[in-house]
C-alpha cells in the first residue's frame, strides 16, 4: 500500500512537468505560425488547452481501463 | 466581414541578411530574430527553447547531452544527439568532450598531488556490507602527506551526519573520479580513520564533490554511470532527455520562421476579403492568404 502510494505520488509529480512543457511547445509553435503578438498569444493559449485536454482524455481512458488492476 | 485591408506591413525577415540571420538562429535560439528586430519572438524562442533545454540538463544532473554512437555503427551522430543539436551551440560541446574524456591524462585519482577542498555530499558506509549508510553533508579537505610507505592522501570531513554535526578523519582507500567525466558531480571515496587513530577503520565515505561545468557538460557517460543515474533518477532522467530533444526540435521551427517568416502569415489576413470591384477574382482567393500577399506586406 505504502509502495503504491509512493509510486502514485512520484507519477503525479512527474505529470506536473507536462504543464510547462505544453506551455513552451504551444508558445513556440504559435510564434512560428504567426507574427502578430496578440494572435500568437491567443493561438498559444488555445493550443495549450487542446494539448492538456487531449492528455487529460487519454489519462481518463487509461485510468478507466486500468481500474481494479 | 471587414473589407478594409490590414495595414501594410514590413517583413523584417527580408530586410536584413538571411544568411547571417540563419547562422545566428542556428547557433542560439532567438538570436536570428533579435538580429531582424523581432524582439518578442526572440524572447519567446530564447527563453522557451533554451529554458527547456537547460531545465532538461539540470533535471538529468548533466548526464543528458552527449553523443555516444555504438561501436562499429555507421552513424557517427546518434539520433539522440541529432535532436539535441537542433538547440544550437549549447549542444556543441558534446562534439569535442569525448576527445577530452579519452585523453591519457584523464585518469581516476588514487593519490593527490596537491591539496583539495570541496563540498561533499554522500554517505558514511560500512566497508563490509552494501547498506546505503547515513547521510553526510559538508566539506572535505585532503592533502598529500609523506608517510611510511611514500606519499599518502589524508584529510578530514567537517559537516553533518544525518543532520548532526560531525568531524571525521580520512585516510586510505582514496578514490576520486576522472577530472573530465559525465555529469556535474565527481565520485569520491575514502576510508575513515578508526577511533584510536591507528589507521583506516571499517567505515568509509562514499559520495561526490562538484565537477566544473566545463569538465562535466557534454561528456558521454560510461555504462556504469548511465545505469547509476537511470537507476537513481528513474523516469526523471528520461523526462530530462525528452526536454532537450523537444527543445532541439522546436528550434527547427524557429529557424524556419527566421528565414521564411511565419508559416500562416501575420495572423489577421482572414479578416480581410477583397470586394468584387477591387479584385474580380476575389472568390478564388484563399481564406487565409499566404504571408507574401501584397495586401499585407510592402
Amino acid at each position: 500500500m505504502i509502495l503504491a502510494t509512493l509510486l502514485l505520488a512520484q507519477t503525479t509529480n512527474l505529470t506536473w512537468y507536462l504543464l510547462p512543457l505544453a506551455m513552451v511547445v504551444s508558445l513556440v509553435y504559435s510564434a512560428s505560425r504567426f507574427e502578430l503578438p496578440d494572435r500568437i498569444l491567443r493561438r498559444a493559449i488555445w493550443l495549450f488547452i487542446q494539448i492538456i485536454g487531449f492528455m487529460a482524455v487519454v489519462f481518463g481512458i487509461l485510468w478507466v481501463l486500468s481500474y481494479g488492476i | 466581414m471587414p473589407t478594409v485591408p490590414p495595414a501594410v506591413r514590413r517583413k523584417p525577415w527580408e530586410e536584413r541578411s538571411v544568411v547571417v540571420a540563419l547562422l545566428l538562429a542556428v547557433l542560439v535560439p532567438g538570436l536570428g530574430h533579435l538580429f531582424q528586430g523581432r524582439i518578442l519572438k526572440a524572447g519567446i524562442y530564447f527563453f522557451g527553447i533554451l529554458g527547456l533545454f537547460v531545465w532538461g540538463v539540470k533535471l538529468g544532473e548533466g548526464v543528458v547531452v552527449y553523443n555516444l554512437p555504438e561501436r562499429g555503427a555507421s552513424r557517427r551522430i546518434t539520433l539522440h544527439y541529432a535532436a539535441q543539436l537542433g538547440a544550437g551551440a549549447i549542444a556543441y560541446p558534446a562534439l569535442w568532450q569525448q576527445k577530452r574524456l579519452l585523453r591519457e591524462d584523464n585518469r581516476t585519482v588514487r593519490q593527490l598531488d596537491q591539496p583539495l577542498t570541496a563540498q561533499f555530499s554522500g554517505r558514511l558506509t560500512s566497508v563490509d556490507n552494501d547498506t546505503p549508510g547515513d547521510k553526510l553533508e559538508g566539506t572535505v579537505s585532503f592533502t598529500p602527506e609523506s608517510g611510511e610507505y611514500g606519499t599518502e592522501t589524508k584529510g578530514n570531513f567537517t559537516g553533518t551526519l544525518n543532520g548532526k554535526p560531525v568531524e571525521l578523519k580520512l585516510a586510505g582507500g582514496f578514490y576520486l573520479d576522472k577530472p573530465v567525466g559525465a555529469g556535474f558531480r565527481r565520485s569520491l571515496k575514502c576510508g575513515v580513520v578508526g577511533d584510536d587513530d591507528s589507521g583506516p577503520g571499517s567505515r568509509m565515505i562514499v559520495g561526490s564533490i562538484p565537477r566544473p561545468i566545463i569538465d562535466g557538460y557534454g561528456v558521454p557517460p560510461d555504462l556504469e554511470q548511465l545505469q547509476e543515474i537511470t537507476g537513481r533518477l528513474g523516469k526523471l532522467h528520461e523526462l530530462a532527455l525528452v526536454f532537450t530533444w523537444i527543445a532541439g526540435l522546436l528550434n527547427v521551427l524557429a529557424i524556419w520562421d527566421c528565414v521564411q517568416g511565419p508559416a500562416y502569415g501575420f495572423g489577421d489576413e482572414s479578416w480581410y476579403v477583397p470586394n468584387a470591384e477591387e479584385n474580380p477574382d476575389s472568390t478564388k482567393l484563399p481564406k487565409s492568404p499566404p504571408v507574401n500577399n501584397p495586401a499585407t506586406s510592402v
